[in-house]
């Protein structure tokens, strides 16, 4: 195969990708908010012994995990605002289409995690006086949260991802830019090569980061 | 007379359809040391849960210096379950040691200790901090206050669980079985601790199996089976006068176990 690469127009087209990669990582960001935001309480609450926060949290993360995720920005973008008229714009459809879908992942993590802490751990907690409240949030979720690292990032690294689902709703982000570069310039191999190299250098830092956490935390306890 | 700390009436605890407490009746005076003895399986850990509400009992009633456990009556009468911060108010008051120490692995000894005063009790961080150093070094831990629990051996993690129970000013303390996942050479500091401890004149329940424990330290002794307390009284009627064929059969077993020589004298055994 003699293909003869031409980084050269990448190069020159720069600063476009970090235009990309800027609204994919404010993407990221807000969805990753969200998704906290809401992933704790719906955690919690499917973990109640009460049926009434029990079931809807349930229903909620199953409906999220079960179906596609470009489906549900699809329907928050096109269908929400004929069900409710609340336009929202492609970019915050996106980011709080993302945002839920990842509430119902980080909620599974949350769960999983707190579930992992010995009953034990309550016991001593609660029989020192502590309520409820007091005992999640300074003895079980401290420990949980060391175990939840792991699985957190890599939901982190899937929703940086799924951001390029963003492109299917016209939202400038890495993928977007990108196909738009190849209609320009008629340079596929390379500007693919490129986005690749992008996602990778967004991801691995954290990847990275996550791991000098885990050894930390294995040496200090 | 002194004041009853602990009374319970006719507690019963199903767990589905299994009944582990079927009517249990006790009142345990305040300074006393009562060891609840018994096969495993037979509820002790259960009815001493019920105690704090760690568990909840479903009969019956038990009270901790006359506030009933757990429940209270609504304006009809009727009994309900008590509010979290009542009930979290009870087990304050009450200290607990587990078989399994259950410290905070995230924490310190001294953090472990001075968790429950600050958090629950909002003291000062200076004042519980002199508190638990006063508590760490009763217990033999005076070097051990920066160490995480992991790196203790389970004789310490146990008297740091010790401290860290005490460090409440509880005002009965209940004991699960303190000693059974330790070492048998490292039994014996804890129940020095347990011992002093009797010896100030702290309420204590203490669920074991050290029978030479509950003959020289407890004030009475009650043994369960099946859900039942079988009898009660004080350990010289029940270790060398049980009047139950189970209490007899119950001992005969530990006390094998523990010493291997024929039992022609168990006083001696013991
Ligand atoms: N959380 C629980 N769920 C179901 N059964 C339990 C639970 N805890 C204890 N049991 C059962 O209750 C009975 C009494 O247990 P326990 O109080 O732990 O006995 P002991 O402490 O005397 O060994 C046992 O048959 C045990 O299997
Ligand atoms: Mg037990």
């Amino acid at each position: 195969m003699d293909y003869t690469w031409h980084f050269q127009i990448v190069w020159d087209y720069r600063m476009v990708f970090v235009r990309g990669a800027i609204m994919t990582a404010q993407i990221t960001f807000w969805a990753t908010l969200i998704g906290l935001v809401f992933g704790l309480p719906l955690g919690l609450m499917r973990r109640s012994r009460i049926l009434l926060l029990r079931a809807p949290a349930a229903t909620i993360i199953e409906l999220f995990r079960s179906t596609p995720a470009l489906v549900q920005l699809v329907w928050i973008y096109y269908a929400l605002p004929i069900l409710t008229g609340l336009q929202m714009s492609n970019t915050v459809s996106v980011s709080i289409g993302l945002g839920l879908h990842a509430a119902a992942y980080f909620a599974e993590i949350f769960r999983a995690g707190i579930n992992s802490i010995s009953r034990g751990q309550w016991d001593a907690a609660l029989a020192t006086g502590m309520t409820y409240t007091q005992a999640m949030r300074r003895i079980i979720l401290p420990q949980a949260v060391r175990r939840m690292v792991p699985p957190f990032i890599n939901e982190f690294a899937s929703l940086i991802k799924l951001t390029t689902l963003g492109s299917a709703l016209a939202v400038y982000e890495l993928l977007h830019e990108a196909n738009n570069l190849i209609n320009n310039t008629y340079r596929p191999l390379e500007i693919y090569t490129v986005l690749a190299l992008a996602f990778a250098a967004l991801i691995f830092p954290i990847i990275y980061a996550s791991q000098l956490l885990e050894q930390r935390w294995r040496v200090r306890q | 007379m002194k004041p009853v700390m602990i009374s319970a009436r006719n507690v019963q605890k199903s767990f589905g359809a299994t009944q582990v407490l079927k009517g249990i009746d006790l009142d345990v005076v305040k300074g006393e040391v009562l060891a609840i003895i018994g096969p495993s399986g037979s509820g002790k850990s259960t009815f001493l849960r019920c105690m704090n509400f760690l568990e909840e009992y479903d009969g019956g009633e038990i009270r901790f210096d006359d506030r009933l456990v757990g429940y209270r009556k609504n304006t009809n009468g009727k009994l309900v379950k008590d509010s979290a911060v009542h009930v979290a108010a009870i087990r304050a008051r009450m200290g607990m040691v587990f078989q399994s120490f259950n410290l905070f692995p995230h924490m310190s000894v001294l953090d472990n200790v001075i968790e429950g005063p600050m958090i629950v009790q909002r003291r000062k961080r200076e004042d519980a901090v002199r508190q638990a150093k006063g508590l760490l070094d009763r217990v033999g831990l005076s070097t051990k206050i920066d160490a995480f629990p992991e790196t203790l051996s389970g004789g310490q993690q146990q008297r740091a669980a010790i401290a860290r129970a005490l460090a409440m000013n509880p005002e009965v303390m209940l004991f699960d079985e303190p000693t059974s996942a330790l070492d048998p050479e490292l039994v014996g500091e804890v129940l020095d601790v347990m011992r002093s401890l009797a010896s100030d004149g702290m309420t204590m329940i203490v669920v074991t199996h050290e029978m030479a424990f509950a003959r020289d330290v407890a004030d009475r002794v009650m043994m369960m089976d099946h859900g039942k307390s079988v009898e009660i009284g004080p350990p010289r009627d029940i270790f060398t006068n049980p009047s139950h064929a189970r209490t007899e059969e119950f001992l005969q077993r530990v006390l094998q176990r523990a010493a291997p020589a024929p039992l022609k004298n168990p006083e001696g055994v013991l």
